[in-house]
Order: C-alpha cells, then sequence, then structure tokens
C-alpha cells in the first residue's frame, strides 16, 4: 500500500490509501494523495499550488536490499591483499542480525552473501598509513590494469576504497584520475565513486559497505525518486520533493549520497516526538513505537536526539549517521509458541506480521501471534479490525491458543495469553528500561510517548512498572511516522574523521582549531553546493558546526555542537567541556577522564534551510465526561487473573477534556488504546491522551 | 572481622555452601529442590521474574561498554557480567564472553572457603579483584570485578564482571604469552584481593595496579567499567526485591538453578543418546629451540582424552581421565578454566534458547585428574595461556556430543570441532617517527575471535567467524586497529586456499594477512598457534581435519627498494611450495613447522605472515558435490592441486569466463582412481595394530610423542592398564624419555 499523510497549517490531517505501483510508484502515490484529498473534497489539481512542503519516506531502496533484488553490475578497487574485504565482512555481520539465543547457537551463525562478486573487485598496491602519510606510493600500473579489466567486463560503476583515504585522499583521487584517462581513450563514461568523498569516515568495512550498498540499492530508486518529483511539480505543486534520511532530516533525490535515505520507516516516529517534546516543553522524552514486528525506542535526552554510527542494515553493518533507535523482535505478529523440552513459551523471532495470525483464516497462519492473544482477552473487537475490513475470527483464535499453549501448560486460554502478553510487554519494559538506565537515568526523568498501531494497545502492560512522568498517546498513533515525516527539517549533513588529539596540556590546541576550521569550510562549500543544486537560497541556511569526541584511548564518541565554524586556539577547551557535560549527563555512571586527553573524531556540519511545519490540532477542551454518542457500549476484557466489564468508546467522538477511567477500551479504525483497570485516561486540547496508573 | 554471620537466617557463607554441596551430591538437585513451586504456582510471574533480571545484566553490559576503554572490550565486546548466589552459583548472565561466567563462580567459592567472611571481611560497598587461574580464573589477563549484594543485613548474592584486559604486566607484552613458564612470568596477581570499600575503588590499589602493567590507562578504565556495571546489577537485583519480595528472590534464584539443570537433562534427553562417547585430541608445545629458560627447552604434545556418559536421566559425566602432565610452558590449565570452557560449549550447542546459568554446570559430573595439564594443583606454574590446552581439549567433547547429536538426527547440529583461536600476533614497540613519537603502541589484535567452525551433516562450516569462548566474532577494521598498532601496518587480509577440513562438508575457512613494520623501534613478535599436531579431534565420519599453522617472516628485506621501483610485494602465501615470500623479497625469510614461537625483535621494514585457523570437515570429500568444489575453486578456498589429490575432481581455469570448468568425465575416472588408491594402501586392521606396536616396542615413537605418553601411563593407572591391555605390553612396560 502507498500511504500518503496530508496536514493542514492548522494540524488537521487525513490519511490516503491506493495499492503500491511498483514499476511507476508515482502512479501509486499520486492515487493515495487524490484519495486523502476527497475527504477534503479537494483535488490536487485545484490546491496543488498551495502545498508548501513535499516528504517522501519509502521503503523501496531497503527491500531492493532485503530481497536482493539491486544491481551487483558494479566493479570495486581496494588495496591489493584486500580483496576480501567485502566478503569477510568484519566477521560480525554473520551474527549481529540474531537475537540472544541466536547469538549463542553457533551453528545459526551465516554470513550474508556478497552483493558484488568477488571477480568484481580488483587490487591496487600502495598504502596511506592511519596518521595519514604515504607509507606505499600507489602502483599506478596496477590501477590502470583494474580499472582497465573493470571496465572489460561491463561494470556501471567503479567504488574505490582504500585504506585511511579518510585521512588522506590523494590514492583514490589519483585512481579516478587514472580511470577517467582510460575512459576517454576507451570512449566510456561510468560514475567513479571515491570512498574518500562519499562518507569519509574510519571503518573500512562499513565504509565500503556503504559505497556498494549506495551503487545497488540506492542509485536504483534515483530515477523513480526524480520522476515523482516530476510528477507533482506537473500538478503545479512549488514545493521540492524531500526524502527523508536516517538521521532525520530531508534532503533532494539528486544529493549524491542517496543512502542515508535507505532506512526511514521507524526515524519519522522519533522526529515527531522531537516536535512534540519541543511543542510541550519536555526535556527528557522516551518514544515506544509497536509495530507488527518490532518495537522501537528511541530517546530524547536534554533535547538532544542521539546519533549513532555503526549499525546494520539488511546484515550489513553501515557507518552512515542515524538516530540513535533501538529495536527488539517484539511486534503484534509475533509467532507464541510452548517448548515442551523447557516448559515454556517461546516467542518470535519470526512473525506473521500483515498477516495479523491465526484469527486471520484467509491469511494461512496457523501459529498463534500476539494479535490472537489480545482479540481473546476482548481487547480487540473483531469486527473493527482497521476499521472492519478484516474481519477476526474469536473462535478460532480460542482454539489455538487452547491447543497450541494453554493445555501443554494446563492453564486456561485467558490465563495463558495474558501470561504471554505479559512476557512480551516485560521484554517491552526491559528493553525501555535499558536504554534509559544505560544512560544513567530513571524513567522518573522522562515522559513516554507511545504509537504505532499498536502502541496504545500495549502500553499500560509495559509501561506500568516504570515511574514515568507521564506517558502520551497521540490519538494519530497509527499515523504518528508519518506525521513525524512531516516535520522534519530539510538539512544536509556532512562528515569527516579527522583523529585530531587535544592533549591534556593544550599544545596541540593551535593545529586543532586550525584543522577544525578548514574541515568544516570544506564541508560548508558541498552543503552549499547540495542547496544550490536545488535552487534554494544558501544565505538563508543555518550552518552547525559540530565534533564528535571522545575521551582519549575510548571509543564511545559523542555529539558536541560548535558555537563558531572559526575557532581560535583556546575555544578547543569550550569544546572539551561541553563534551565533559554531556559525557556526564549522559552516562552518569560513566567516568569522566579529562586527564586523558580528548580525540575528536570527525567533523560534522549540518546546514538547514527553514521549511514550513505542521502544527499540533488545537481544540477547546470541554468537561470531563465524553458525550453519549462516544460510546459504544461495554465488553469483557480480561486483566490481571480477572474478566473486567470495560466501557467502550469511539475514539474519534471523544472531546478534548475527556476523562475516561479504565476498564475502557477506546477503539478507532487503526488502533485500539487499552485503559486496564486502575488506569485512566486524559484528552488534552491538542488530542493526545495522557495515561494514569 | 564480622562477629554476625552474613549468610541467610544466621548461617555463615560457608556454612551454606558445605548445605549447597551436600544437597547436590545426595539429592543431585540444586539444595535439594524437588517442585518448583514458584513455576509451578504462577508460570508467567516466574518467568517475567528471570526476564526482567536478565535484561538487568545485559543493560549492565550495554553501559559497561561505554565506560570501557580498551579495544579488546569495546571494539570486541570482550566483557560480560553475571548474577550469583551467595554461594558463587550463577543464576542468570549476561551476553558477551561467556566461558568467563562460571570461572567467576569459582571465585566466589573461593571466598567463602577461604572465610573472607571473617578476614578480610565482606561488606556491603565491598569491592574485589581477582585474576588467579587457581582460584577460577583462565589467566591472568582476564580481570574480575565482584561486589556483595546485600538486603538489610544478609548476603543475598553476588554481581560480577570480567574484561580482557591488553596486558596484564607479564614476562613479556600481550595478552596470551608463550614465554611464560612460571607463575613469576604471569604478570600481576590478584587472588581474591579486597580493593576497595564503599563502592570506591582504594587509591593505594589503583597506584600498585598502574605500575604493574604496561596499559595502565586501558587498566584503569576497564576496572571502573566492569565496578560500573557491578553497581547497576546490585540496584537492579535491589529493586527487584523491593517489587517481589527478598522471600520471593530467595526461593527463586534457586529454583532458577534448578529449573537450569532440569531443562539441560531434558535437552540431553532430546538431542542426545545414552551410552559412552570417547574422542581422543592433541596439542602441540615445541619450546625445545624456541625457549630461553634452560629447563623450558623441550618439546611437548598434550594428550587429551575425553570420555563422555551421557546417562539415561540426561546427566552427563566427562573425564579427562589419561590427560598428559603440566609443564613449563604458558599452556597449563587450571580446573575453573576447563569447567568454564565446558560450560560455555554446552551453552552453545544444548541450551542456547533455555535458561543459561549454572544448572548446566551442576548437571555434568566431571573429573579433571589433579597433576595432570587440565588440573595441575600447583600454584608455582604458569597458567598464561591455557587456551593451548582447552581450546583442541573440548573438540573432543564436541565430536562426542556431535555423535549423539547425529544418532538422534540432528545433522544440522553437528559440529565435529572448530578452530584454534591462533593465530594471535602480540608484541609491540615504540613509534620512532610520526606524530606519536616517542610512544608504544602494542599489537594485540582481535582477529583471533573469527576462526572456521567445523561442518555440520548438512552443510559446510562457517568461515572466519568463530571462537569457541565467544561466538560473538568481530574480526575489527583494520583502520581501526591500527590506531594501536600503527607501527605494523597490515599489507593485506585476504582468504587463504586450503586452511578449510576436506569433506563432503568443508570446514570453514580463512584468511591470511600480511604486515611490515613501520616508522618503530624496539618491536618485539611472537605468535601461538598449532603448528605439528593437528588441532584437537577434528574431522567427523570422514571428514579432515583444517590445515596446521606455520610461522613465516622475513628480516632485513630489500623492502624499500621494491615499493620504490613499483615491484610487486608479497601479500600472502597461498601456495607454501611456492612461496611469494622467496619469490619477491630479498633477506632473511623464516619458514618453519612451530607456529608457537619466542618474541623475536623487528626492525623497519621487516615483514610478519599470519594466518588463522579453518575449521574441521564433515564426511567423505569424495563425496561432495562437484558443484560445491567449482564454487570453492572460483572462491579461492581451494586450490586446484588439492582439489585434485582430496576431492577427485578436475578442473581447468578459462581465462575468458574467468571462471573455473570441471571435466566431469575426468572427475568420474580420478575419483574412481582415489578410491582404488585407497584400497590398495588400506590394511587389515591387525596389520595395523602389529606395525603400530612395533614402533612402540622397538623405541621408535618420536620424543615428544613418548614423552606424552609417559605422563599418561604414570598419572592414571586406569589409562595405564588400558593402554597396557590395548598393546599388549607387560606389566613393568615403561617408555624412556632422555
Amino acid at each position: 500500500m502507498s500511504d500518503s499523510f496530508v496536514i493542514d497549517e492548522d494540524g488537521t490531517f487525513i490519511i490516503g490509501k491506493a495499492i503500491t505501483t511498483p514499476e511507476d510508484e508515482s502512479e501509486g502515490i499520486l492515487n493515495s494523495v487524490k484519495d486523502a484529498l476527497n475527504y477534503w473534497d479537494k483535488t490536487l489539481e485545484d490546491s496543488g499550488g498551495s502545498v508548501e512542503a513535499l516528504v517522501y519516506s519509502g521503503t523501496t531502496m531497503i527491500n531492493r536490499l532485503l530481497e536482493r533484488k539491486g544491481n551487483s553490475n558494479i566493479g570495486i578497487i581496494v588495496n591489493a591483499g584486500f580483496e576480501d574485504l567485502h566478503r569477510l565482512g568484519r566477521a560480525l555481520q554473520c551474527w549481529i542480525w540474531l537475537d540472544y539465543a541466536g547469538r549463542l547457537h553457533a551453528r545459526e551463525h551465516e554470513h550474508p552473501k556478497p552483493l558484488v562478486p568477488r571477480k568484481q573487485i580488483k587490487g591496487v598496491r600502495g598504502r596511506i598509513n592511519f596518521w595519514g602519510e604515504e607509507l606505499i606510493p600507489l602502483y599506478k600500473d596496477e590501477a590502470r590494469v583494474a580499472v582497465e579489466e573493470l571496465l572489460d567486463m561491463g561494470v556501471e560503476s567503479i567504488c574505490v576504497c582504500l585504506l585511511c583515504s579518510y585521512m588522506n585522499p590523494a590514492h583514490e583521487k589519483r585512481v579516478k584520475r587514472i580511470a577517467e584517462r582510460i575512459m576517454k581513450e576507451k570512449g566510456k563514461k561510468i560514475p567513479i565513486i571515491l570512498s574518500c568523498e562519499h562518507n569519509p569516515v574510519r571503518g573500512e568495512t562499513p565504509r565500503l559497505n556503504a559505497l556498494i550498498i549506495e551503487q545497488y540499492a540506492a542509485e536504483p530508486s534515483r530515477k523513480l525518486l526524480a520522476k515523482i518529483a516530476e510528477t507533482f511539480k506537473e500538478k503545479q505543486v512549488p514545493a521540492p520533493l524531500r526524502i527523508l534520511t536516517t538521521y532525520g532530516g530531508t534532503i533532494s533525490p539528486y544529493h549524491k549520497q542517496l543512502i542515508t535515505t535507505l532506512v526511514s520507516g521507524p526515524i519519522g516516529g522519533i522526529i515527531g516526538s522531537k516536535f512534540i517534546a519541543k511543542e510541550y516543553g519536555i526535556k527528557n522524552l522516551v518514544s515506544s513505537d509497536v509495530g507488527g514486528t518490532s518495537f522501537d525506542v528511541g530517546l530524547i535526552m536534554e533535547n538532544y536526539v542521539p546519533t549513532k554510527w555503526e549499525s546494520s542494515v539488511g546484515k550489513f553493518i553501515l557507518n552512515i549517521p542515524m538516530i540513535g533507535l533501538n529495536s527488539i523482535g517484539a511486534g503484534t505478529g509475533m509467532y507464541v509458541r510452548y517448548n515442551k523440552v523447557s516448559g515454556r513459551l517461546e516467542f518470535g523471532p519470526e512473525s506473521a506480521g500483515y498477516r495479523i495470525g491465526v484469527c486471520n483464516e484467509a491469511s494461512g497462519v496457523e501459529t498463534v501471534t500476539m494479535t490472537d492473544c489480545s482479540l481473546i482477552l476482548g481487547y480487540l473487537n473483531p469486527d473493527y479490525f482497521l476499521g472492519g475490513n478484516i474481519p477476526l475470527d474469536k473462535k478460532r483464535a480460542y482454539k489455538y491458543i487452547k491447543e497450541q499453549l494453554a493445555d501443554p501448560f494446563g492453564v486456561d486460554p485467558e490465563r495463558t495469553a495474558r501470561g504471554a502478553l505479559d512476557l512480551i510487554e516485560i521484554n517491552m519494559k526491559n528493553h525501555l528500561n535499558g536504554m534509559i538506565q544505560g544512560l544513567g537515568f530513571r524513567p522518573e526523568n522522562y515522559t513516554l510517548i507511545s504509537f504505532g498501531g499498536a502502541g496504545p494497545l500495549h502500553v499500560a502492560g509495559y509501561a506500568k512498572e516504570l515511574k514515568f512522568q507521564n506517558i502520551m498517546i497521540p490519538e494519530w498513533a497509527a499515523a504518528f511516522s508519518a506525521y513525524g515525516c512531516a516535520c522534519a527539517d530539510h538539512s544536509y549533513r556532512h562528515e569527516k574523521s579527522v583523529d585530531l588529539l587535544v592533549s591534556p596540556d593544550g599544545s596541540m590546541n593551535e593545529i586543532v582549531s586550525m584543522m577544525l576550521n578548514a574541515t568544516w569550510s570544506e564541508l560548508k562549500k558541498n552543503i552549499i553546493k547540495e542547496f544550490e543544486k536545488e535552487d534554494r537560497d544558501p544565505s538563508e541556511m543555518e550552518f552547525i558546526p559540530s565534533i564528535r569526541i571522545q575521551y582519549f584511548g575510548m571509543f564511545d564518541d559523542l555529539e558536541v555542537k560548535s558555537s563558531s565554524d572559526n575557532l581560535k586556539a583556546e575555544d578547543v577547551w569550550k569544546l572539551a567541556r561541553s563534551y565533559d557535560d554531556l559525557f556526564e549527563q549522559i552516562f552518569r555512571r560513566g567516568t569522566k577522564s579529562p586527564d586523558l586527553g580528548y580525540h575528536i573524531t570527525k567533523a560534522v556540519a549540518t546546514g538547514i534551510v527553514p521549511v514550513p511545519k505542521p502544527k499540533l490540532p488545537d481544540y477547546k477542551l470541554s468537561g470531563k465526561d465524553p458525550d453519549k454518542g462516544a460510546n459504544k457500549g461495554k465488553r469483557k476484557i480480561f486483566w490481571e487473573a480477572d474478566w473486567h466489564n470495560a466501557s467502550l468508546w469511539e475514539m474519534s467522538l471523544l472531546n478534548p477534556g475527556n476523562l475516561i477511567d479504565g476498564p475502557a477500551v477506546i477503539e478507532a479504525p487503526a488502533t485500539t488504546l487499552l485503559v486496564p483497570p486502575g488506569f485512566k485516561v486524559f484528552l488534552d486540547k491538542h488530542r493526545i491522551f495522557h495515561m494514569e496508573v | 572481622m564480622n562477629n554476625k554471620p552474613i549468610g541467610w537466617n544466621g548461617k555463615t557463607l560457608m556454612k551454606m555452601l558445605e548445605e549447597s554441596e551436600k544437597y547436590i551430591k545426595e539429592t543431585k538437585s540444586y539444595y535439594g529442590i524437588d517442585k518448583l513451586k514458584l513455576k509451578e504456582e504462577d508460570p508467567f510471574k516466574y518467568e517475567r521474574a528471570f526476564a526482567s533480571l536478565r535484561g538487568a545484566l545485559v543493560s549492565a553490559r550495554e553501559t559497561a561498554l561505554h565506560v570501557a576503554a580498551s579495544p579488546i572490550v569495546k571494539e570486541i565486546g570482550e566483557l560480560c557480567f553475571a548474577l550469583y548466589t551467595p554461594e558463587g552459583d550463577s543464576i542468570v548472565v549476561s551476553t558477551g564472553i561467556l566461558v568467563h561466567v562460571h570461572t567467576m563462580s569459582e571465585a566466589v567459592k573461593f571466598m567463602v572457603k577461604q572465610d573472607y567472611e571473617q578476614d578480610p571481611g565482606i561488606n556491603l560497598g565491598d569491592i574485589f579483584l581477582n585474576n588467579d587461574p587457581e582460584c577460577g580464573n583462565v589467566h591472568t589477563t582476564d580481570v574480575q570485578t565482584l561486589i556483595p549484594i546485600f538486603w538489610k543485613e544478609e548476603l543475598i548474592g553476588w554481581a560480577g564482571g570480567v574484561t580482557h584486559q591488553i596486558d596484564s604486566g607479564g614476562i613479556t607484552p600481550g595478552h596470551d604469552l608463550v614465554s611464560a613458564i612460571q607463575r613469576f612470568d604471569d604478570g600481576t596477581y590478584y587472588t581474591c584481593r579486597k580493593i576497595g570499600s564503599n563502592d570506591k575503588i582504594w587509591k593505594d590499589h589503583m597506584i600498585n595496579a598502574r605500575r604493574s602493567v604496561r596499559t595502565p590507562f586501558y587498566w584503569e578504565l576497564d576496572e571502573k567499567c566492569r565496578l560500573a556495571g557491578d553497581l547497576m546489577i546490585r540496584d537492579a537485583v535491589l529493586e527487584f526485591i523491593e517489587r517481589e519480595g527478598i522471600e520471593y528472590y530467595k526461593q527463586f534464584i534457586r529454583e532458577v538453578i534448578e529449573e537450569g539443570r532440569r531443562i539441560f537433562q531434558e535437552r540431553v534427553k532430546e538431542r542426545l543418546i545414552p551410552g559412552r562417547y570417547r574422542a581422543a585430541a592433541f596439542f602441540d608445545i615445541p619450546m625445545k629451540e624456541e625457549a630461553w629458560q634452560p629447563r623450558a627447552k623441550i618439546d611437548k604434545i598434550s594428550n587429551q582424552p575425553l570420555e563422555i556418559i551421557i546417562k539415561n536421566d540426561g546427566s552427563m559425566f566427562l573425564s579427562f581421565d589419561g590427560a598428559s602432565g603440566p609443564g613449563p610452558n604458558p599452556m597449563n590449565c587450571a580446573k575453573g578454566a576447563m569447567e568454564g570452557g565446558q560450560w560455555v560449549l554446552l551453552t552453545q550447542v544444548l541450551i542456547y534458547g533455555d535458561k543459561v546459568n549454572d544448572g548446566a554446570y551442576f548437571a555434568v559430573d566431571t573429573d579433571y585428574p589433579i597433576g595432570t595439564w587440565c588440573n595441575p594443583g600447583d600454584s608455582s606454574l604458569s597458567y598464561q595461556s591455557p587456551w593451548g590446552n582447552l581450546i583442541p581439549a573440548y573438540t573432543g567433547m564436541m565430536k562426542c556430543l556431535s555423535y549423539g547429536l547425529y544418532s538422534r538426527g540432528y545433522r544440522e547440529e553437528i559440529v565435529p570441532g572448530y578452530g584454534f583461536t591462533g593465530d594471535a600476533i602480540q608484541g609491540g614497540g615504540i613509534y620512532s617517527a610520526g606524530p606519536l613519537k616517542g610512544q608504544r603502541w602494542s599489537l594485540s589484535t582481535f582477529e583471533i575471535s573469527g576462526q572456521g567452525l567445523g561442518a555440520s551433516g548438512v552443510k559446510d562450516g562457517l568461515d572466519w567467524g568463530y571462537a569457541m569462548w565467544n561466538p560473538e566474532a568481530d574480526l575489527g577494521d583494520v583502520e581501526t586497529w591500527e590506531l594501536f598498532q600503527g607501527g605494523i601496518p597490515y599489507l593485506s587480509r585476504r582468504v587463504k586456499p586450503n586452511t578449510a577440513g576436506h569433506g563432503k562438508y568443508r570446514g570453514g575457512a580463512n584468511y591470511e594477512g600480511v604486515a611490515m613494520i613501520a616508522n618503530s623501534k624496539e618491536v618485539d613478535f611472537f605468535g601461538a598457534r598449532d603448528g605439528y599436531c593437528f588441532h584437537g579431534s577434528g574431522g567427523m565420519h570422514g571428514g579432515y581435519p583444517h590445515a596446521t599453522g606455520y610461522r613465516l617472516y622475513a628480516k632485513k628485506t630489500n623492502l624499500q627498494e621494491i615499493i620504490q621501483n613499483q615491484k610487486e610485494y608479497p601479500l600472502g602465501d597461498p601456495d607454501p611450495s611456492n612461496g611469494e615470500f622467496e619469490k619477491l623479497l630479498e633477506g632473511d625469510i623464516v619458514r618453519k613447522k612451530n607456529c608457537t614461537i619466542y618474541p623475536i625483535i623487528l626492525e623497519n621494514n621487516d615483514m610478519i605472515y599470519y594466518a588463522l585457523s579453518g575449521g574441521p570437515g564433515y564426511g567423505d570429500p569424495l563425496e561432495r558435490k562437484v558443484e560445491s568444489v567449482k564454487q570453492d575453486l572460483n572462491n579461492g578456498i581451494y586450490t586446484n592441486d588439492l582439489v585434485y589429490n582430496i576431492y577427485g575432481v578436475v578442473a581447468e581455469y578459462n581465462e575468458e569466463m574467468g571462471e573455473w570448468v570441471i571435466d566431469k568425465m575426468g572427475t568420474d575416472v580420478r575419483r574412481e582412481e582415489i578410491r582404488a588408491e585407497r584400497k590398495d594402501k588400506s590394511l587389515t586392521f591387525d596389520d595395523y595394530w602389529e606395525q603400530e606396536r612395533w614402533k612402540i616396542t622397538e623405541d621408535m615413537l618420536s620424543e615428544p610423542v613418548k614423552r606424552m605418553y609417559s605422563e599418561s601411563l604414570r598419572l592414571s593407572t586406569k589409562w595405564r592398564k588400558e593402554f597396557l591391555e590395548f598393546w599388549r605390553l607387560p606389566e613393568d612396560f615403561q617408555l624412556e624419555v632422555k
């Protein structure tokens, strides 16, 4: 399905849906927007001119990688002796995607199949050392042979990734010059992509992976994205198309690093959360997103959204900047099984996903899922799932739970189903708590926001034991990630490994400040070029210079903003002090170690050009009692060890100001909010529920 | 001094430990528990309790990683945490180097048995440090921090964390030394020592520790990292008790261990067949040429015979009866380390999805005979690199378990062994140029975490991705390692042909590396791996063991001249009989079979070579699919000559297609030929027996073999009896070793 989320200047929004059209995605997207606009009796033709922002987030690229359907006709040049870099995969690619049990069980480990065949990878002698000095000059003849062989094979691009090129790009650039000369001789023209330009960051395995995946999975999307952009232009939409990135900004489809848009699904949620945090003046917010297959958690600390570097996507490690989200496989489609040897319930790791569960007979699912458990406990309305589009068979779910889980346990099906949900919810709780405590905070310092189609259903379960300051559930929980996309800045982020050492006596500060200024200036120029390509006025750009820094000898760098991109030597201490403060704030239990000196790993530059953003809907508060029309009667729900008579409500008919006491179930077509006994929810003026225990 | 006992219900810890051991001995169950009351009453609450404790440990580890320093800990995650009962039995563990979970358990038991409760006292906020293999550690470079957890006035558990250090101040730099021959060479020893109180590490300890090792700041930061994790665990446990009540906690931790024991037995019953399983394994320790110290100048082979008895109830008995003796080398292995090794492998093979705790340990009775390499009982020996014996020895266990798995039909779970975690190249030097001039660098790559795993009964083994002590392998990036060891830059890291053990399903393959010395002075270098003997017990049902290692390096080279002229320099050693080093370099090239070498001195432009280990194969190589062999050729896993000689596959490289083409007819003929050769060479068992017996009676065995068997004959009367009976030797038979 192609979903569209259309929001107006008051924060009112509509959602459209249409069948995805894989050959020409723009068609499905356009249909989806048309479907949405129908609710407002509008068409793109008559109102396209008033569109101020247009953001795309999709899964085509990531699917191309996951399904291994990308373009592998890529040539690669590495240092001679490192031709196996891609398939060695640093070894950790054989287990990094597995769960706890899978990681222990060595027999399950398996390397991902390389994206580029070994014969398309050529080595050239030469070495730059780790501080950027030439140790062995580049063997030009070998470079020539490598390029010629690859061209003869008919590769469509050549990626060059040489060791330590992030410190000294000379060898990579020389290879490019040689390649260009040969191409000229041969009358050929293919892109030569250098790692020092694409992603000049330490770590040759993820750096090469990023180069390869850019060509393999992202580049093939470029035409497609351009087509979408064109389609909207044809409809007189003045706003340029922007694509959501892994670091939370949006970029144009013409940006050279499309790979930064590889994963964007869960990113929207955290941008939305950051927006909510700002609007509500919340310093520490933890976002939790419950979907069909995963539970994603992100933290906003003191208005700071951490970025992480290394992550694994489709079993490959990458070092593209990514918003710090952590996921566990705990979604509503997750299978629940009884293990007769251990006498325990086991969960996942596979999931029925969109097929829902055994309650959806047509799907062919034969193993009980979390949704089946929620159904027999009375939480879900079998006739109102996705607005009634998919009728759920409660009896069938009951029968399967009884046979597969309850009978072997010797416990009744309701208790078993509740027990299963308890165990999954405690894993979610551990995950949340682990992330918060892992940084030295406690839930008491945080507000929780819960969204995703199933967030409202499980939030009471996973949040009840943690004493959050507040628990927020936006009415539009199911569309919250899409809402977040609309909140994203138009920004480019470029970075470069610099490896500058700040000695405790400050003797290096002069050099450090000069090097940083020079690097920022280089990065700034590149960003300005990006905006110019899109006809944006660079003078509107807000430029944020930052660094990644760590104590010397440590490995965990953090990002610190610099007040200026024209530092003096003494300003280096200011950066160091900001890092000390941030380190203490984030790793409460960590040990500040300024006496070791500092290691500035990367210079980071972000350019932001302002774009219109949605507002939160704002309504007048009415009384705490809901309108009678909102009441849908009563249904029994099972909670803890008993049945309770829950009141039922239609979510859209509740008014801001209403207070609902549990036990209650508040239903909407795309989500269900469970208010267990002893809990209550209050709907505020922005149509966000606040849950109290 | 404590007057009031800190154990439960007014007991001393020693009393509690005695009781727990008595219960296990008499009832076979943990604390004599016959019913899992809490689990039966509310299985969901019980599982929730387990999940929340495990969650706390996993997050403690994640947090601690943020404050850790050494590359080994941070980059490779060489860190793990566990929660123990007051008596020292593990309840729940984090991820990480799990081999240490049980070793810390022995450290707690040591403190209890030594009555630390009286002296030096065990109080809230105390911090204990241990790295002594004689009380439950593997080697001095593994450092454990343990803190007691109290509820009111009772000790209710211990939180423990362990990290692997880059250096612990031994006879040479490094973390798995080869030249240590006695305790005093191993580096700094902390034998369960109290190093802090009120949650603070004492200053005098820190001063002493910093001055005892070569990498003081890694030591200090890792110490803080372990303590940070331990404190988080303590908080989580106290929170758990506040929520569930102290009585629930006390009952729960015992039930959970008992449940772990039962689940283990159930898994054994499900996966294995009762009976007696045996395997032979060996490891070479060739020090005659290498050692500096006169009394260490002997070549040894360790005899590592293993017997496992699987009983009908799923319990297990494991014995190394017949093992040879310890020696003046660093490979001696204390009992605690052996138990750790046993535990970590059982976790990976049988109970990976279950409750991982000491329950599995209690389901296994063991015999590590005193006086042998696997339980020397002599604290004056060196225990610096016990892995040398431990790792190959447990390939025997994997093979025994694999026979059981095969018998039950779990062919996909078979693991007929794994590669030795070598070649651990080590050493260090001082920068003589560049921005770090004058600073020390140490060579301590943890690439060894990625070895070849054995084939299963249905597919090839995992290439470059397994270490028996930590299933989460990570080779690290060259660009990261060079930050710490920039004086020995890499010139290659590529797949080495012919490392994988042959078979119908081949073992995992591995890679080789070449590095040069640059911008440095005072460079020491040493390394360790199997060299003369095939590693462990490798290969099953006709599968071959993987290739052994060897040592190759070049000194006084003309590398600079080669570079200036843009001539080829060596990038590996794909064909040792026609070596690139010899072909391309001028200089002193050393190539030898003993892969374990004492430190040598290297200078700029000297070059070193190392290769990691493959894994053993499964099944007859002649049964390997021709298509798979073709793939092996195309992927550089095997060379054409080996494929011809061992797999009987005839292939030719097609330049135009850029790949190997199989001659199908030629292959059929070649395979028949090999079968005929095999028939010609085969002997009847009686003839073979005669031939081998003659070697024994006529004193034809090599010196290291004689030494090995003479030690086994001396150390075990049972083994001696069997040996004499089998070879029909006289009662007074002796093997004379000069």
